[in-house]
């Protein structure tokens, strides 16, 4: 088990964990709900089953709707899908595509996708998609400046922003972890990643609670084939940025450092367990604390903010 | 630029390090201070911000060898953590409004901001506070430079505090939050104060609380509410 | 004087503990006792201070700048414990309880301590120690009334006093860090250490605890813009509160800044103090003087006359000249006196007239045949005229402004304090010169009759006066010799 596998195929392997792995990780958060509940829960496999359902099913279109209705669900996925030949996800050196954008361009390519599920819910003329989809971009372009602090706090720590400079650099010691601009800078990311996946306390992801949707309002006129690609890729952005989390903030350990086979095997592994206990850990958060009245998320955010700035603040003072 | 040209790629040594950790989370609790709204919560966080202090002087004097600084962190969680939450939530149930649930649990008067809005100037304020230690030029200090930052941003936020809440109860814990911030700069610049003078401040301390709850009990007692909305009657 | 100084820290003490549980007449009469009495010991400290500085029992210290302000306090503290004798016995023939009389004189005398104790602290930090005691136990004592007013002035006071006296506390520190790099660590902040290295202070530090401690310490004196509780405290609370507060605790938290101020100027010259104090000091008085024109409250007049005084105090020290520094110390005594006999002849017009207000009172002269003439003699000396003791400590003042070189802070001094004196004796004019009110188709037995409410109040206020004039016409040999050593401290030397 040690052949040495071509580095266009490991790329190709880190694509394809993203994709096949996503849905794996939203049943692993389901199920813990659930057990945290004191239900049984569904099956970790749940949501391939509800994927391959949905692929078997007529689709459907509102009245009026153009061709951004129906294109924007693959394109927003093949957009999801990029973002992985850019972080570091499988390895530790940098893949042949993996210099295309810094972690700017994957913010941007992210930002891409949403917007075009934000147009296609705007097409339907649909009032819940319309209100999910305002309610997104509002409270997006609120956590935009948070994420650029994030960016420039690690950026500045590294001088560089590409991911795996990034990633490299916190591998390099222990105490790189518990600097506190470091501590703050991921912190402020993980409240980003609860907004931008929509979580606790931000929007509750079981149910559908329509005054409150924000992501979950978006997909609404959506059914059949366009419906899983949505539902497909809000599950691997949800990975995505779990990934970015881990492996350039948290826990940027067990990465391949070589092309041998048998460590790009361990390396898919540790990413699926690493994004489950992570998993685990939202689970464990959406069941501790109510959902957010909507005029309180700025405070939510306002927070985020607050951890980014001092991220930043103590970095430039005393080398913290 | 001349900031790019110190950009600390370094990472600081495990004692800098966890000292600003902790700098960090005192100013998180000071913040933290803006958003809680019930008076409860207010006194945990001040038991969570004194007892990161007496934390700190551990540290300190763990790694600075002085052990003074191990009696003065014993005083502080006894009496910061201990004794003066003990006293107010005495006080907040004795001022119970009737109609409240058991416990004492009042919600905190606020001022004309939200709390986003609160929350950004104390950003800035404590942006300022930050810059402006940053360039004092302190040298052989016990802990970390950036506590010192971190502690003038504690006091101006706890001003800040004390300006927007608009009862008698949040200002008071404004005070005192202030206070820790002054102790957390006492870490920083004067870690070697003679022990005698440091239980001297402490006991200070609690003489003021002892008054403060008089006083508040007196407000309560004329005015049968925390608020300090009324206090308007003299002017010029 | 070891002894002495001894005395002065406990007997206070002792009295207050004694006057809360003994009889409300006994402990009245043991609190004017105590206070005469501390008013001696202080005289007979003032041939040895006048020679040299001494440290005792390792905390306590005894020098000429430190006497000067125990003699205002003092002094204070035996009229105003007289006085109280009378305002106790309450108007219209009942005495105030027994237990608001225990209270009070329990109040009176720790407050009286706390403020004895601050001048006689030999380092910086039990001196901040000394100053939050006289915050809290003032504190008490404003509240003490139980009035709306009161627990609002109250509040107000301790919140802002306290807010104020932490940013006092982060100066102590950094004067601390300062010190630490000369004197090594653990050492305590002894004065006479301190100054004699101060020239090895580091610049930044010291700069810093000086700003900080003119900032928190000047919100105990009344600076602006830390003023804001000034007013409310001082007319809220009782007349000889009042009298105690605007008197003494003001010049005991001068008195905290000077400490700071002879540190400062032995470590940077004397030029950045000096600028400090001389910025905050107009400010103030502007202030005040604006204020001043337009009170409808007479105490609240009194409470901005007493922020002028400090503005002019602050003003003074930034001179710099020695005539001007011997003008300033003069001016905390003769101020003290004034003050003091002002807010007790308030209180007389309060008792008699049943009303704060300006407009209620009417022909003060004429109904009030020992108190009138007196009060109007201390608004006067408010005013700086001869031959009080103000018109003389001001007049040095401005003088050692022109030696100094500072022509235009001495012009301004001298406009503003012509604005203050305006609003104080429009005041006054409607209060005492007017002829008194007749309700137009009552009876005459219900007006209001001539005659004093108390002679308990009268004498402290003559005392007064007679001091006013001793200070102005010609302060004993003794005393000059007292300021010109304190001056010297000042200039720089231990």
């Amino acid at each position: 088990m040690s052949a040495a596998l071509p580095v266009p195929v490991i790329q190709l392997f880190q694509v394809l964990t993203i994709a096949l792995g996503s849905p794996g990780i939203s049943g692993v958060i389901a199920k813990v709900e659930a057990r945290l509940q004191g239900r049984r829960g569904p099956h970790v496999l749940q949501p391939y089953y509800d994927l391959a359902k949905l692929f078997r099913k007529e689709a459907l279109a509102p009245e009026g709707a153009s061709w951004v209705f129906l294109a924007a669900p693959l394109a927003a996925f093949t957009c999801y899908l990029t973002v992985p030949l850019l972080i570091p996800v499988l390895t530790t050196y940098g893949l042949p595509l993996g210099y295309m954008g810094d972690i700017l361009g994957g913010g941007f390519i992210l930002s891409l996708a949403s917007f075009l599920v934000a147009v296609a819910a705007s097409d339907t003329s649909s009032p819940y998609a319309q209100l999910g989809a305002s309610r997104a971009k509002t409270f997006s372009a609120i956590t935009e400046p948070v994420v650029l602090f994030v960016v420039f706090t690690v950026g500045l720590i590294t001088g560089t922003d590409l991911p795996y400079a990034l990633a490299a650099t916190v591998r390099s010691s222990a105490s790189q972890i518990i600097r506190p601009a470091h501590a703050l800078a991921a912190a402020a990311l993980f409240m980003v990643i609860l907004s931008e996946t929509g979580r606790i306390p931000v929007e509750t992801h079981t149910g559908t609670n329509e005054f409150g949707m924000i992501e979950e309002a978006r997909p609404f006129e959506h059914s059949g084939p366009y419906f899983a690609w949505l539902r497909w890729g809000s599950a691997a952005k949800q990975l995505i940025l779990y990934t970015i989390l881990i492996n350039v903030f948290l826990a940027p350990w067990g990465l391949a450092a070589s092309t041998q086979a048998g460590a790009v095997l361990l390396a898919i592994v540790a990413l699926l367990a690493k994004a489950s206990a992570l998993g685990v850990v939202v689970a464990v958060i959406d069941n501790s604390f109510a959902k957010l009245r909507l005029f309180k998320i700025t405070e939510f955010v306002s927070a985020a903010f607050l951890l980014a700035v001092l991220g930043v603040f103590t970095l430039y003072l005393g080398g913290g | 630029m001349h900031l790019a040209q110190s950009l600390p790629t370094q990472a600081p040594g495990v004692f800098t390090g966890s000292a600003n950790v902790i700098a960090v989370l005192i100013l998180l609790a000071e913040f933290g201070m803006l958003r809680q709204a019930l008076l409860r919560d207010h006194i945990r966080l001040y038991m969570a911000q004194s007892a990161l202090i007496a934390v700190l002087a551990v540290v300190v004097a763990a790694a600075r060898h002085i052990p003074d600084l191990y009696v003065l962190a014993a005083l502080t969680v006894a009496l910061k953590v201990i004794v003066i939450p003990l006293l107010l939530r005495r006080l907040l149930r004795e001022t119970d409004p009737v109609d409240a649930p058991a416990g004492g649990a009042d919600i905190a008067g606020s001022g004309g901001l939200g709390v986003a809005s609160t929350v950004l100037l104390a950003i800035v304020v404590a942006a300022f506070g930050f810059f402006a230690a940053s360039r004092l030029g302190i040298r052989n200090n016990a802990a970390p430079i950036t506590a010192l930052s971190v502690s003038i941003a504690v006091v101006l936020v706890a001003f800040v505090l004390m300006i927007h809440r608009r009862d008698v109860v949040s200002q008071a814990i404004g005070l005192f939050s202030l206070e820790n911030g002054i102790s957390l700069a006492a870490l920083v610049v004067a870690a070697s104060l003679p022990l005698i003078l440091e239980v001297a401040l402490l006991f200070d301390l609690l003489l003021a609380v002892v008054v403060f709850g008089l006083l508040i009990r007196m407000h309560h007692g004329r005015a049968r509410s925390l608020s300090t909305a009324d206090l308007t009657r003299l002017r010029g | 004087m070891s002894v002495i100084a001894a005395l002065l820290l406990i007997i206070p003490f002792l009295a207050g503990l004694a006057s809360s549980a003994a009889p409300p007449r006994a402990g009245q009469a043991l609190t004017a006792v105590t206070g005469v009495a501390s008013f001696g010991l202080v005289l007979a400290l003032i041939p040895d201070a006048s020679q040299r500085a001494a440290t005792y029992f390792g905390f306590i210290r005894v020098d000429a700048l430190s006497v000067v302000f125990l003699l205002a306090t003092s002094f204070l503290y035996a009229t105003v414990a007289i006085y109280s004798i009378g305002y106790l016995r309450g108007g219209h023939g009942h005495d105030a309880s027994a237990r608001y009389t225990r209270r009070f004189s329990l109040g009176l005398n720790l407050f009286a301590w706390s403020m004895l104790a601050a001048p006689l602290m030999s380092n910086l930090a039990l001196l901040w120690v000394a100053v939050e005691v006289t915050t809290v136990i003032s504190a008490l004592l404003v509240a003490i009334e139980g009035t709306d007013g009161a627990a609002e002035a109250a509040w107000k006071y301790i919140l802002i006093a306290s807010a104020g006296l932490s940013i006092a506390l982060l100066g102590t520190i950094f004067m601390y860090y300062a010190g630490e790099q000369v004197l090594g660590p653990h050492y305590s902040m002894a004065f006479t250490p301190l100054l004699q290295s101060a020239r090895h202070l580091a610049i930044v530090p010291v700069r810093i605890a000086f700003v900080l401690a003119v900032l928190g310490f000047g919100t105990k004196v009344g600076l602006f813009p830390v003023h804001t509780w000034l007013p409310d405290a001082h007319s809220e609370a009782p007349t000889p509160v009042s009298a105690l507060l605007s008197g003494s605790l003001l010049a005991v938290s001068f008195y905290a800044i000077l400490r700071y101020y002879q540190v400062a100027v032995a470590a940077l010259g004397p030029r950045f103090p000096r600028d400090v104090l001389l910025v905050f000091g107009v400010a103030t008085l502007l202030l005040a003087a604006l204020y001043l024109l337009d009170q409808r409250d007479y105490k609240r007049l009194l409470a901005y006359s007493s922020m002028e005084h400090m503005g002019i105090l602050a003003i003074g020290v930034s001179f710099g000249a020695p005539i001007a520094l011997a003008g300033v110390l003069l001016h905390v005594l003769a101020h003290a006196a004034a003050k003091g006999n002002a807010f007790m002849g308030s209180g007389v017009l309060l008792r008699k007239f049943g009303s704060k207000r300006i407009s209620s009172v009417r022909g003060g002269l004429d109904l009030l045949p020992w108190s009138g003439p007196l009060f109007l003699a201390a608004i006067l000396a408010l005013c700086a005229m001869p031959p009080f003791g103000i018109f003389r400590s001001e007049f040095e003042i401005v003088r050692g402004g022109l030696a100094a070189d500072a022509n235009v802070p001495a012009v301004i001094l001298v406009v503003l304090v012509t604005v203050a004196f305006l609003g104080l004796t429009l005041a006054t004019n409607r209060m005492m010169l007017s002829p008194p009110r007749h309700p137009p188709g009552q009876e005459a037995d219900t007006a209001l009759t001539r005659g004093e409410p108390s002679a308990w109040m009268v004498v402290p206020v003559a005392v007064g006066l007679v001091a006013l004039l001793v200070l102005g016409l010609h302060p004993p040999g003794e005393l000059t010799g007292l300021l010109a050593r304190a001056v010297a401290q000042l200039g720089g030397t231990s």
